[in-house]
């Protein structure tokens, strides 16, 4: 096995950092050495408890085999119509985050819903979801959710608060809301918007705060300034030729993520070495997978991305700017692309950026003719976008003027900015009601707390960002004591109680103008949307533009080591903490530093080694008047003295798995700083504190593990992946099984489009009842995960490149694993699983041992064992739950292709493509996982086998693994690539 | 003194008999059999009590670890082999020492091993004994660890023969098994001896069931010759096989570092290395403490000696001909593992093996360092730590950085790891008490057999039967 040298080899990956920098400093980064605490003792044995282990131990035997649990089946006694036990049933609803909807398919057994999935009619899931929708299974059954309505601590129910409202609500009636105020994150609802209009009717004195943690107004601000209207962009990437991103993570945290993953790899996949791809710009502060997507990526600090948009408009003589953020000849090059593919480019801008910068990118959209095309605008009539803002309403509960707040799914008192004392303002509040899923920071100071439902238990609806409608339908009782975010407005604006359903129903009726719902409400029910459309065409105001760019003032301070900059980051994880209590979100790797159960303050290595601070070491951090400990983690890819920071950690009280995790980085914003701030300083505490992360090595040794090339590269040496290894001829020394019958399973994985955004994992852990392990475990190197999401970074460790690779077991046809096992637990199928036997493996561990690509997982203690029941109704009733002692890995969601082969035996043919999908494939927004049968000619999977890019990781070791990956592809611009050569 | 003596000597030392101090056959029977019979030290219950409770905390840690699950101990994912793997692999080498001295010299006619390898046998029987702790106990489910056994049942359920831990159950089985016939079937005259010395009713009956009713007739010499011939010849290969089968656990796996041909020799020559380092050690205490340095003497401690020095030496071999190979196998994966074992992350147990393994045998080239008991005593410890090590590097090293590095990982042991490799040398001292206070620590028939009187006329018959 030889590395050929060619003219092509694929991308030179890093051999180690040192080999970039030989200094003892960088030696440490990415390499974990020798640690300080070589043994450590989790349990601490008491005296008392180890005198007991020594007696359980002479009968350990006996008792170790009674620990296995016992469960007892009653069967129905009336058995409920259309249900047949064992066949999941599945609904369409909607799951909204903030204003933006995303339509869903759930799958339910025996009225348990367990599994989430995107709804193909619906446009803003197309059939996929992400990450936070794939999570909302665990969100349900969260044990720790809010389960009684409460009155100042004291238990109390749904009638007293009604009454006590219904009061309340007569005398704002008279003082037309006088001293009541609503705080309310965004939304876009027709029944929330109808019970929106009438508050605002009859309570015009009142205030109605829209705060979001994660915020858009600058987005919105933006466009209201150049087209004079409060509209929502929506991007269509698949039209896309040329995408830049600023700072815009849209493959990632952004919203509306699963359709831009769609539509992005649509216009990235390539078939043969004819076809075109996009090419992606992306300048940020800190990498985001779109930044390890991108094909030409600037580290900029947010003061300069502010300059660098100046620097793109100035170049379509938009504004006047002397703005130099960029090498001119790079931004030449960028510009004559985008010119030349007028129409088929798209800019945008993240979140964090500036009203003015994001109406620069609506003009640079405009003078590129990429407005209707690449992104159309909608006037969204059931959006609530922007209200009261929450500093307004502080002061005005400081002064007194308000003695009523309902806070309606939203936590001020955990995201508020510093400069608002929201803790100060509510206390001056006497009658505050928090409407929450947990007795949250917020909660804990309000006098009421209403437990809200999940949205699998509500009844709602919803308006997507093109107009298209949806109704959200409960596939499930409330498991607690809650109520719908429509059923609590509703009292609040009448003062009278009814069914979620029928507002929903009621407010239908008028959308469909009809008396009574009959059939095409049952038909919008059974698909989940209702097709309108709002979009509009709008000139652009340009010398609006002009006046509130040069109104922005540029930053020009430059950062240093002493004035550093500190950007908050939406956490992949958490979100702004909405996910917080949630499992599988918190032991889901960081996309990009790797870290689970913690956010960090992420530094990289060059500002690191000036700082003199190093992953693991806590800080003081101050910036924005405030100060904060936190630890580093060291991650290239940071602009230079930028410290990157996640939102949503550092919780308190609100649940088991939340409390303590992180730190809470809301204590460093403040109005002005809310997404950024320069004059950030650190000093070292030096103290350490453990991080927990799933991949310590992030070079990839040299070794052809992701096979990259260029565009270019890849139309001159066309088999350039399964050609990168040589090795001699892979022979068996005897006849091998043909596998030529039946089903013949296979897998490729593109990573051309692959991203690395986690959701095959977290749709993998919820399919396949993974269990959750916990921080401790995690750091030991326990983790779970069937699938991983391997990341390394690649080229100048200043300005590095970032690949993913997903592996899960492959499924070789002549498996290490199965060799070695010597009770035959793990075997192989005549349809060429490499099928796991729980009850027959002992555990001897010898099976990962041997595994090339170290994707068994082991269950080194019980871990299901003290599941509280909640959890347990989460799990997929058709994957074993597995014990202690026993190996697990990928199956390729064997319970699916069963399924799927019973079903169409019964229907008398052979099962095909649109009859299967692994969980990993459904859920992958970018569609990069192609699955199927080897001997159907007409699958997907043989077509895709036949690509050229096609390669078999660790192939050379003659162990025919049956999933295989498509090479990584970039498509950078020759201009530029002639500009980087020339420096070098 | 038989001409045989001489020559076997003359490669020693011309001067010095095997035995000395001119021994009779009653003073043999004497000094070695009152061990047995004369009241207990207080030192040996010092020892016993220390080495028995060291065992306790081994019971304590296997329960506690059947109680919890693997997870207490420093596993993670790309290691999924620990300490465990690593003292089974240790104990089953230290064996190997007692089976080469009393079944290969004795095919070989090496007759200073009469001295010896009673001694060496208990220890070999002994360490397989704490070796086969592990295997039954590192597995996720012990509950069902009958898996392992070719049972026959109605589901048809058989073991996977493809797997290298079925071979070694089988390779550790038979071992223990012929081990301890050979060991039984050589205590057996002893053991009538001790009976016939025994004044105690209860005493006489028990070693006279364990005598199988010997009486030391000249048919009973003859066929226990040739049973005891059998059984050596049927241990020999053993002395090969056994560690050979161990090896592949590693060598007929795919993970670079383990993937090689050169384990079987390697590991069989590193087996009798650390073996001859522990019956160092062992027989160095006991010889002092029990006065046998007349009966083990400098001259059989200097020929092991050489022993660890030659296997030292070809383990040393092995250590650069796997670099060797390494490299010119032009696998980069390979290579990698290699380096990695001596610049990587437990650099540290790398080095600590080839001082202790290579470089601190070579004293031995001296003979003045040969025959000094401090010397050999220290250098012995040095092996066997050196030796643990070995299966260390093997084991851990190997499995923290294989192919793929995103799953490269770090192993730290935790108290419940050090707990029971301490535990188990507890198990190894406390049997091993057991035996000195009990049972003949020197086959006194046999040493008889080499004394001079033994042979008074017939050059060419050295074993003229005497019990007594």
């Amino acid at each position: 096995m030889k590395e050929i040298q060619k003219n092509i080899t694929g991308k030179q990956y890093w051999r180690s950092m040192d080999q970039l920098a030989d200094t003892p400093e960088f030696k440490e980064f990415l390499e974990r050495e020798f640690p300080e605490n070589a043994s450590e003792m989790t349990n601490p044995v008491s005296r008392r408890k180890f005198l007991g282990l020594m007696g359980a131990s002479i009968a350990f035997a006996g008792l170790a085999s009674c620990r296995r649990p016992v469960e007892k089946i009653v069967p129905y006694v009336k058995a409920p119509e259309n249900v047949i036990p064992g066949i999941p049933q599945y609904y369409a609803t909607t799951a909204t985050l903030g204003a933006h909807a995303y339509g869903l398919v759930v799958e339910s057994h025996g009225g348990r819903p367990t599994k989430i999935e995107g709804n193909e009619k619906h446009p803003s899931s197309q059939g996929k979801t992400n990450t936070f929708l794939q999570a909302e299974i665990l969100n349900l059954y969260d044990p720790d959710r809010a389960k009684e309505i409460t009155h100042d601590g004291e238990t109390s129910d749904w009638a007293s608060f009604v009454s006590f409202w219904k009061e309340k609500h007569a005398g704002f009636i008279e003082s037309k809301g006088e001293g009541l105020a609503i705080v309310s994150g965004e939304f876009s609802s027709p029944t929330l918007y109808g019970l929106y209009t009438t508050f605002k009717k009859v309570f015009p004195k009142a205030l109605w705060v829209v705060d979001e943690p994660i915020d858009y107004s600058n987005l919105y601000d933006g466009i209201k300034v150049a087209t004079g209207k409060l509209l929502r962009p929506n991007h269509h990437l698949e039209k896309a030729k040329i995408v830049v991103s600023i700072d815009n993570d849209f493959l990632g945290t952004a919203q509306e993520s699963v359709a831009s993953n769609m539509g992005f790899a649509s216009a990235r996949r390539v078939e043969s070495e004819n076809d075109d791809m996009n090419r992606l710009y992306v300048v940020e502060s800190a990498f985001s997978i779109t930044g390890g997507m991108a094909d030409h990526r600037k580290q900029l600090s947010q003061t300069q991305i502010e300059g660098f948009t100046r620097q793109l408009a100035a170049e379509f003589n938009i504004i006047d700017s002397t703005a130099e953020i960029v090498e001119t000849v790079w931004m030449k090059a960028l510009v004559a692309d985008l010119k030349k593919n007028k129409g088929n480019t798209l800019i945008f801008a993240g979140h964090r950026q500036s009203a003015a910068t994001h109406a620069l990118v609506y003009a640079i959209n405009a003078a590129l003719n990429n407005n209707g095309s690449t992104v159309t605008y909608h006037d969204d009539q059931y959006a609530v976008l922007e209200g009261t803002t929450l500093s307004e309403f502080a002061s005005n509960a400081q002064t007194g003027k308000i003695n009523s707040v309902v806070m309606l799914a939203t936590n001020p008192v955990y995201s508020a900015v510093s400069d608002i004392n929201i803790t100060a303002a509510l206390d001056k509040i006497e009658n505050k009601i928090s409407f929450a899923a947990h007795k949250d920071e917020t909660a804990s100071v309000a006098n009421w707390l209403i437990p809200q439902s999940h949205f699998l238990e509500s009844w709602a609806d919803a308006s997507a960002v093109d107009g298209t409608l949806s109704v959200a339908q409960p596939l499930i009782q409330p498991l607690y004591n809650s109520k719908s975010i429509t059923e609590v407005l509703n009292v609040i604006v009448n003062a009278e109680d009814k069914k979620g359903h029928s507002l929903v129903k009621e407010t239908w009726k008028g959308l469909l103008k009809t008396a009574s719902l009959g059939k095409p409400w049952r038909k919008i029910l059974h698909d989940g949307v209702y097709t309108s459309s709002n979009s509009v065409a709008i000139p652009s105001k340009n010398s609006a533009i002009a006046e509130l760019v040069s109104s922005t003032k540029l930053n020009n301070s430059s950062l240093s080591k002493d004035n550093l900059e500190v950007v908050f980051y939406t956490s992949p994880s958490v979100y702004d903490g909405r996910y917080a209590n949630n499992g599988w979100m918190q032991e889901a790797p960081d996309p990009v530093t790797k870290l689970c159960w913690d956010n960090a303050a992420l530094i990289n290595p060059k500002t690191a080694q000036a700082l003199g601070v190093n992953t693991k070491d806590l800080i003081t951090l101050s910036a924005n008047g405030a100060t904060m400990e936190i630890v580093v983690s060291v991650t290239p890819g940071v602009a230079d003295n930028v410290v990157a920071l996640e939102l949503g950690f550092g919780r308190e009280n609100l649940g088991r798995i939340a409390d303590g995790v992180g730190f809470n980085v809301n204590v460093l914003r403040n109005s002005a700083g809310k997404h950024s701030a320069a004059g950030a300083k650190i000093t070292p505490t030096g103290r350490t504190y453990p991080l927990a992360n799933t991949q310590d090595h992030s070079s990839m040794e040299g070794r052809p593990l992701i096979r990259e090339a260029t565009l270019d590269e890849y139309r001159k040496e066309p088999n350039f992946a399964p050609e990168m290894v040589e090795h001699p001829p892979l022979k068996s020394l005897w006849d091998d099984y043909s596998y030529e019958q039946g089903y013949q399973w296979a897998m490729t994985i593109d990573l051309n489009t692959c991203t690395g955004c986690n959701t095959c994992l977290v749709a993998c852990q919820s399919e396949n009842n993974i269990p959750v392990i916990g921080k401790e475990e995690v750091e030991k190197g326990r983790e779970m995960h069937w699938i991983r999401l391997d990341r390394y970074f690649a080229g100048d460790i200043d300005n590095p490149e970032m690949v993913y690779q997903p592996v899960a077991c492959q499924h070789c046809e002549n498996a290490p694993c199965e060799q070695v096992c010597p009770v035959q637990a793990t075997l192989h199928d005549e349809e060429g699983l490499n099928v796991m036997t729980y009850n027959r493996c002992v555990g001897t561990r010898y099976c990962a041992n041997n595994c090339p690509y170290k994707v068994r997982r082991f269950n080194f203690f019980n871990f299901t064992k003290d599941y509280p029941e909640q959890i347990k109704m989460a799990q997929n009733p058709d994957v074993t739950v597995r014990f202690r002692g026993v190996m697990e890995k990928c199956t390729y969601c064997t319970q699916r292709l069963q399924g799927a082969k019973i079903t169409a035996k019964n229907e008398g043919r052979q099962a095909k493509d649109e009859d299967y999908m692994t969980a990993c494939q459904q859920a992958c927004p970018a569609d990069a996982i192609v699955f199927g049968n080897l001997i159907d000619p007409e699958s997907a999977i043989v077509k895709a086998k036949k690509q050229n890019r096609n390669y078999a990781l660790l192939g050379e070791l003659n162990i025919r693994p049956r999933t295989t990956f498509m090479a990584k592809l970039r498509n950078p611009n020759p201009e530029i690539e002639k500009l980087t050569e020339t420096v070098s | 003194m038989s001409s045989k003596n001489i020559e076997t000597d003359a490669s020693l030392d011309y001067q010095v008999p095997l035995i000395r101090g001119n021994p009779t056959f009653a003073s043999i029977t004497e000094s070695v059999s009152k061990v047995t019979e004369a009241k207990t030290t207080k030192e040996w219950f010092v020892l016993f009590g220390f080495f028995s409770s060291l065992t306790m905390i081994m019971i304590g840690s296997i329960g506690y670890l059947i109680w919890e699950g693997t997870g207490i101990w420093g596993l993670n994912n790309p290691v999924g082999w620990g300490w465990a793997i690593v003292n089974f692999v240790f104990w089953v080498g230290i064996g190997h020492a007692g089976t080469l001295i009393s079944a290969v010299l004795f095919l070989f006619h090496q007759k200073w091993r009469t001295s010896i390898n009673r001694f060496a046998e208990a220890m070999t029987i002994f360490a397989v004994i704490c070796a086969l702790v592990f295997p039954g106990i590192h597995v996720g489910r012990i509950w069902a660890v009958y898996y392992f056994f070719p049972i026959p049942n109605q589901m048809d359920m058989w073991p996977n023969f493809r797997s290298p831990l079925l071979w070694d159950f089988f390779a550790v089985g038979t071992y223990f098994t012929v081990s301890f016939m050979f060991w039984y079937t050589g205590l057996i005259p002893d053991l009538a001896t001790l009976r016939d010395r025994a004044t105690n009713k209860i005493r006489k009956l028990i070693l006279g069931v364990a005598a199988l009713g010997w009486r030391g007739g000249n048919k009973q010499w003859k066929h226990y010759e040739l049973a005891y011939l059998l059984l050596a010849g049927l241990s020999t290969p053993l002395v090969l096989s056994v560690h050979s089968v161990v090896s592949t656990d590693f060598a007929t796996s795919v993970i670079p570092g383990w993937h090689t041909t050169i384990f079987p020799p390697y590991f069989v020559a590193g087996a009798i290395f650390s073996g001859f380092a522990m019956v160092m050690t062992l027989a160095i205490i006991a010889r002092k403490i029990y006065n046998l340095e007349h009966i083990i003497t400098i001259t059989h401690l200097e020929n092991m000696n050489k022993v660890i020095l030659l296997t030292g030496m070809m383990v040393g071999y092995s250590y650069s001909m796997e670099f060797f190979i390494a490299w010119y196998s032009g696998n980069p994966y390979e290579s990698f593992a290699f380096v990695n074992r001596a610049f990587g992350q437990y650099a540290w147990a790398y080095w600590i093996m080839v001082s202790c393994n290579v470089i601190v045998p070579q004293i031995f080239w001296f003979r003045k360092l040969r025959r000094s008991i401090p010397v050999m005593f220290v250098a012995s410890i040095f092996v066997n730590i050196g030796m643990w090590f070995e299966r260390f590097v093997i084991i851990v090293t190997t499995l923290a950085k294989d192919f793929l590095p995103s799953a490269w990982d770090y192993f730290s042991p935790t108290i419940w790891d050090v707990s029971l490799m301490i535990g188990v040398f507890g198990l190894f001292f406390t049997l091993f008490l057991l035996f000195i206070k009990h049972l003949p620590m020197v086959a006194m028939a046999e040493l008889k057999g080499v004394l001079p009187q033994a042979d008074p006329h017939f050059g060419h018959d050295g074993h003229e039967g005497e019990s007594k």
